[in-house]
């Protein structure tokens, strides 16, 4: 029961947070702080999600020596979320990465401090 | 412009012939098709020969990847040749082989000297992506060797394998992935795979039975009986097809990417 009520938690944790990604791809101005939503968003939820999932599974374990299967399903979810957490960011990155490349420029209001003429004379 | 026209013609002419030859399907979950219900006065149907005789005759608790590598291994050999002839059709296509005259490999080698790697800051990329693409690869060799017990086989841990050297190719440069996995190497693996696929369907024919009826290979890699002799071929044909595919996929990426010069590409 009380393995059910945290991994609901993590679960509902990570929807609240998948809804805040989806929001912000909508809803923020320019190409950085939509991607932005999308990498910092979609990291998190995914890996509480994945790990609501690996703590439900806990739910019918009792004594090693019958239950040891439901561990390697934990094992495996783990490895999911791990490698989510490498991968999500740096796709992000490439992507971000990319849309400098190709001149994408930032919204940013007239009038506000900005480094971009210093860092690079493309815009 | 020519040229175009005919290829529409062509594709037209053919996806018309396959949609005239789904015609002749039964319609989706039609009890009464011969899959489901057998021929008439034919006895039991052929997915229940499958699902009473498959493990019984093979060992195998995949039934999908028995199906594929056992029961119409002729048909998956020939899709391996499927996959090898679109490779080589890229290849033929798109590859620039020596003419000097040619005006994309001109353009290409200006290309390469205003391309400069230190241009961007490519670290965090590279990093994540030297320490993923072996978790990749594992990934991939246990999809292959996994293939009887749970879903994979030779095509999904081919294209989780070929898909690394991709990612190699993007994260870095196509050069340094190429410094890896030659295009001589390349090619020389794809024909490798389907060599082995046809390798294991002509031994049992020097045995003394069809072309690609494994059980008859039971002296040759010691087991215990047809069964056992079954599962372990498939493994050995999946390993081949997971060659082919690895190697194509890599190789149409290559072309692709560089069109056809396999210098710097994207």
């Amino acid at each position: 029961m009380i393995i059910s009520i945290i991994s609901a938690i993590f679960i509902g944790t990570g929807i609240i947070f998948f809804a805040g990604a989806a929001i912000g791809i909508i809803r923020f101005p320019d190409f950085y702080t939509r991607t932005h939503a999308a990498g910092k968003g979609d990291t998190l939820s995914s890996l509480l999600v994945i790990t609501g999932f690996a703590i439900y599974q806990l739910n019918g374990f009792e004594s090693f020596s019958e239950n040891w299967p439901i561990l390697l399903v934990i094992l495996k979810l783990l490895g999911v979320s791990i490698f989510i957490l490498f991968t999500s960011p740096t796709a992000t990155h490439a992507l971000m990465d990319a849309g400098w490349e190709e001149c994408s420029k930032p919204k940013i209001k007239e009038g506000r401090p900005n480094h971009l003429g210093e860092d690079s004379d493309q815009f | 412009m020519l040229s175009k026209v005919f290829a529409t013609i062509a594709v037209v002419i053919t996806g018309g012939l396959l949609l005239y030859g789904v015609y002749d399907f039964p319609s989706f979950g039609d009890p009464n098709s011969p899959p489901n219900a057998g021929v008439e006065g034919g006895g039991e149907s052929v997915s229940q020969y499958f699902i009473t005789n498959t493990y019984k005759d093979t060992k195998v608790p995949n039934m999908v990847t028995a199906v594929l590598a056992d029961y119409r291994g002729y048909d998956t050999m020939f899709e391996t040749v499927v996959v090898f002839a679109a490779g080589v059709a890229i290849f033929c296509i798109m590859r620039v082989v020596g003419n000097a005259n040619d005006p994309r490999k001109k353009e290409e080698e200006e290309s390469v000297h205003s391309f400069t790697y230190g241009d961007h800051n490519r670290i965090i990329i590279g990093t994540t992506c030297r320490v993923i693409i072996p978790v990749i690869q594992l990934f991939g060799l246990y999809v292959i060797a996994h293939g009887h017990y749970s879903p994979g086989g030779g095509f999904q841990g081919g294209v989780l394998l070929g898909s690394s050297f991709i990612l190699l190719a993007l994260s870095s440069d196509l050069n340094s992935a190429l410094k890896r996995f030659s295009e001589y190497n390349y090619f020389k693996l794809a024909a490798v795979g389907i060599l082995i696929y046809a390798g294991f369907g002509l031994a049992s024919q020097f045995l003394g039975e069809n072309f690609l009826d494994y059980g008859v290979l039971q002296p040759l890699l010691f087991t215990d009986g047809p069964e056992m002799a079954r599962s372990h071929s498939m493994l050995g044909v999946e390993i081949g097809v997971a060659f082919t595919v690895m190697a194509i996929m890599f190789s149409i990426y290559a072309n692709l990417a560089s069109h056809g010069t396999l210098k710097d590409g994207l």
